[in-house]
């Protein structure tokens, strides 16, 4: 199942039609893709760095996906794994622990040097280099312990464990050219073996090379992509090119880029980026203000120009308990706060009923998902019975129910905590605090900076916090989050979940290279999570976005939208002859 | 004169260190940990959606590396001392959000902002202290009511609101496109354009940011010039200067304006920090890459060699202004000497 594609109707905020709207003259247009023309993409802000290795941050991975290329990546609609750079999905040994790759032999870097093994396990070596700025990277290959070339254009990968995902990790490595960013060659003589031993035993070479490697590529990326860099004016545009000498230029199943420039433009704010985008000098804004899109965007000359797309964005909200919280240690006082929760009012009012709510923390459009979870409904009856079940009382008749927890009476009063700058989330909590306050709950709501509120989730001091995480859209792995281990050590399991069952399930599906044997496990794991409400779990938001209407080939895929697809056809291209000298 | 700026500029060597250290200490001590942040993958993440799953997991050891390499796993006390011997040679360190010399980020943002500040103060002043000397010589004339409530409307007016509108109305949009939304140059700016088509452009993109930037400072600065103006015109020396038969012009251009224009000196002191303040709300809703923008986004993300350099340029530049706006006090006021005040 795919996300459907929807439009707005003018003025209308219901959703409608599919396919409608679009005037007779796109349709005329539309033929075979041809080359040229621009796309001007808003960006809310600049990325932080273009190195492959070093950048952290969502808009750096968006610009350096243009311009780099693994040897994997994933067939846009069903997000299997498919060869770019290697020519088939790798060998798996018996024992899953090798893996072994074999390379293209007409695959060049932008420069015009062709892409070879070494070049891949150069790569590999320096996102384990230990002083290399990228720690958080490098936690992903913790497992791998060692790769060697076999021959010029096969390269051999040794885990230390079978893990299912070890496959996408390794074919997601973004390919470097040695001879750009280690000029000198000075990891040559290492090995990845050499490089997982204690650093302070590692030659000079290694603290060289890093010291270069961390300093010098931080703003001229150069890699095997359909799109070069063109350059980057700090806080106003990031301009690719695209490389007209491109290696995979009209080889089948690889994606041929038609557009002659990419322009990511800042503005660093969204009522101006809509102006700017109606006045002529945006043409993609990627994610509208909920607002935005009931208002603004809806005049016929609006929809003239501009197309909205509109699709889930893999991201869930929840409100998390503190399992360890004298109150909310009782799974009957979660499942009540879940009836109280009335979900589908805060999906129509707080996001203009752009979203869906959610019972798992696993995508609805993965085959994982559990599709027989029985929604809570919105019912305060069956709350109150729950926690009088519990033993939550109006004792002492001061209009707040209360406990004798460990011999001392408590009251039902805790603290929801939130990030300030993310108005959604506190409008949620202030729809939940609303209904608690009728049945005799005194919960309130804390609004913390960013940094803070990190801190505070990590060290465990909250009662309950409002979140979210971004989900799968490829195979998950749930571990992070829910399994015992992941609660002790500042880990993702903020909320203390401990599950003897759980833990066992999210262990074996690790080692599980059977997708439907995980799949069937994953079924008994949401359902133990259903039943036991650690989380509330709130909504998955749409994301609407705005393209002008002179690009074809614009479509909705499970990850979003696709610019490397888009194309204008000659009559309608907007910044014509272009193609300069490159 | 000479020794005594000897004497305050060595004085000011205490003061600086003074200034620097409580900056360190509220900066380092605030809670919110970089560390943290950028394992999060970065304030990106607490706008928009969530953190990822896969990209958390053990980062403790990742994040115990990440703090070794920039220092911060040594004392608060040795952190400092480091910060201290690298300023002697003029080193602020590199940003950890890009590697880039600290230096060199702001470089870049500087003519930027100095830009937009000197145009915005010249018009503060060269409209505020017309206006107050008017107002103040036809006091409560019905010209003075309307120039008071006109000052003190848009002192109320909040900028970002101001901003926005201006935006939405006047910039294109679905109404009236008079001026750019944002930027300081047309996007197909190229340095082949004539001279008077490149001041041209400037202008048109200038306009609209030096209004707002302006408009709340002319709004105060006009009742100051006004005030203090009423104050001198009831002085004795002025009944005098009439009563001598002077011509009115000469008594308030000659005897009030140039009294007057004391206080006007004092605020002349924080003209020079603010050349490179800037606004953070012009910046970002004009999308001026500016170092009121550099600021504010390096103190969310705890970039602290980055917040600690502009601290201290701007500690600097207030520390130099106060002893400009001394000495020209001087100027202004033949009864303050130097010499004489140091005993």
């Amino acid at each position: 199942m795919l996300p459907l594609l929807l439009l707005l109707g003018c003025g209308d905020k219901t959703e409608v039609r599919v396919s409608d709207a679009t005037p007779a003259a796109d349709a005329k247009d539309a033929g075979a893709p041809v080359t040229g023309d621009w796309l001007v993409i808003h960006s809310l802000s600049d990325p932080e760095q273009l190195n492959p290795l070093t950048s952290n941050d969502a808009s750096s991975s968006e610009v350096l996906g243009f311009v780099f290329e693994s040897l994997l990546t994933r067939e846009p609609r069903t997000l299997e794994l498919k060869p770019l750079v290697a020519t088939a999905r790798p060998e798996i040994s018996q024992d899953k622990l090798t893996y072994t790759f074999k390379i293209r032999k007409d695959v060049r870097f932008q420069d015009g040097r062709p892409l070879t093994g070494e070049d891949v396990l150069f790569s590999v070596k320096a996102i384990k280099c230990p002083f290399v700025n990228a720690p958080f990277l490098r936690v992903y290959f913790n497992s791998l312990i060692d790769a060697e070339l076999i021959d010029p254009h096969t390269v051999r990968f040794v885990t230390k464990e079978p893990y299912f995902l070890n496959e996408s990790v390794l074919g997601g490595i973004l390919l470097m050219p040695r001879h750009y960013y280690d000029p000198e060659n000075l990891l040559q003589r290492l090995t990845v073996r050499d490089l997982t031993r204690d650093p302070e035993k590692l030659p000079s070479e290694a603290k060289k090379f890093a010291d270069e490697f961390n300093r010098n590529f931080n703003r001229n990326p150069l890699g095997s992509g359909p799109y070069k860099f063109g350059g980057w004016k700090t806080g106003r545009e990031i301009e690719l090119l695209r490389d007209l000498n491109y290696w995979g230029n009209g080889k089948e199943s690889i994606d041929q880029p038609h557009l002659d420039r990419l322009k990511f433009r800042v503005v660093n704010n969204m009522d101006a980026a809509l102006v700017r985008l109606k006045s002529g000098s945006l043409d993609f804004m990627e994610a509208l203000q909920p607002v935005q899109v009931v208002r603004g965007t809806n005049s016929e000359r609006f929809n003239r120009e501009f197309k909205k797309y509109e699709y889930y964005a893999p991201t869930y909200t929840y409100i998390g308990w503190n399992n360890e919280h004298p109150i909310f240690r009782d799974k009957r006082v979660r499942q009540a706060m879940t009836y109280l929760t009335d979900r589908k009012q805060i999906v129509k009012s707080v996001l203009f009923g752009l979203g869906e709510v959610v019972d798992s923390h696993i995508y609805f459009f993965r085959p994982e998902y559990d599709k027989s979870l029985k929604s809570y409904p919105f019912d305060p009856q069956k709350a109150l019975a729950l926690l009088n079940e519990a033993g939550w009382r109006d004792s002492d008749g001061d209009g707040v129910l209360d406990k004798v927890i460990d011999g001392k009476k408590v009251p039902l009063r805790f603290e929801i905590k939130v990030n300030s700058g993310n108005a959604v989330r506190k409008s949620v909590a202030l729809v939940l605090l609303d209904e608690l306050k009728k049945h005799g709950i005194a919960a309130s709501v804390r609004e913390l900076d960013w940094t803070i509120f990190l801190n505070d989730v990590k060290n465990h001091q909250f009662d309950a916090v409002v979140l979210g995480w971004q989900m799968s859209t490829t195979e998950p792995d749930a571990y992070q989050v829910w399994h015992s281990s992941q609660a002790a050590n500042k880990g993702s399991n903020a909320i203390s979940y401990k599950n003897a069952r759980v833990d066992e399930i999210l262990e074996a599906y690790r080692r599980e290279f059977d997708p439907q044997k995980r799949i069937q496990m994953y079924k008994e794991f949401q359902e133990i999570i259903h039943d036991e409400q650690p989380y509330t779990f709130l909504y998955v938001g749409k994301r609407v976005s705005a393209v002008h209407r002179r690009f074809q080939g614009v479509e909705v895929f499970p990850d979003g939208l696709r610019p490397i697809d888009w194309w204008v056809p000659v009559a309608r291209q907007k910044y014509a002859n272009t193609v300069t000298a490159q | 004169m000479g020794a005594y700026l000897l004497q305050r500029t060595l004085l000011m060597v205490p003061t600086f260190i003074g200034i620097t250290l409580i900056g360190f200490l509220i900066m380092r001590l605030a809670p919110g940990d970089p560390a943290e942040l950028r394992a999060a993958g970065g304030l990106g993440a607490a706008a928009g959606g969530g953190i990822s799953v896969e990209k958390r997991g053990s980062v403790d050891e990742a994040m115990a590396q990440w703090r070794a390499q920039y220092g911060l796993d040594k004392p608060l006390h040795v952190q400092y001392l480091v910060w201290m011997k690298n300023l002697l040679t003029l080193n602020f360190g590199e940003s950890f959000k890009d590697n880039q010399s600290v230096w060199g980020k702001i470089a870049e943002r500087l003519p930027v902002t100095v830009k937009l500040n000197v145009w915005s103060i010249l018009v503060v002043y060269m409209v505020a202290i017309p206006l107050g000397i008017y107002s103040a010589t036809h006091p409560n004339s019905f010209a003075d009511q309307v120039t008071t409530l006109t000052a003190f409307v848009l002192f109320a007016v909040p900028l970002v609101w101001a901003a926005t509108m201006a935006i939405v109305f006047i910039c294109g949009g679905d109404f009236y496109y008079l001026f750019p939304p944002g930027g300081l140059e047309s996007l197909d700016f190229s340095d082949n354009w004539s001279i008077w088509k490149k001041i041209t452009d400037h202008t048109w993109h200038l306009f609209l940011p030096v209004v707002l930037l302006s408009y709340d400072g002319f709004a105060g600065l006009s009742r100051y010039m006004r005030a203090s103006m009423l104050e001198v015109l009831r002085q004795d020396y002025v009944q005098v200067a009439r009563a001598k038969g002077l011509q009115e012009k000469l008594v308030i251009y000659k005897h009030v304006l140039r009294n007057s224009l004391i206080p006007q000196v004092t605020i002349l002191a924080s003209i020079l920090p603010g050349l490179i303040g800037g606004s953070i709300i012009i910046e970002t809703v004009f999308s001026i890459p500016g170092l009121g923008q550099l600021g504010f986004e390096s103190v969310l993300a705890r970039d602290y060699p980055t917040v600690m350099a502009l601290f201290t340029v701007s500690a600097v530049l207030t520390l130099i202004g106060i002893l400009i706006s001394d000495i020209l006090l001087s100027v202004v006021d033949p009864r303050i000497v130097f010499g004489r005040r140091l005993q």
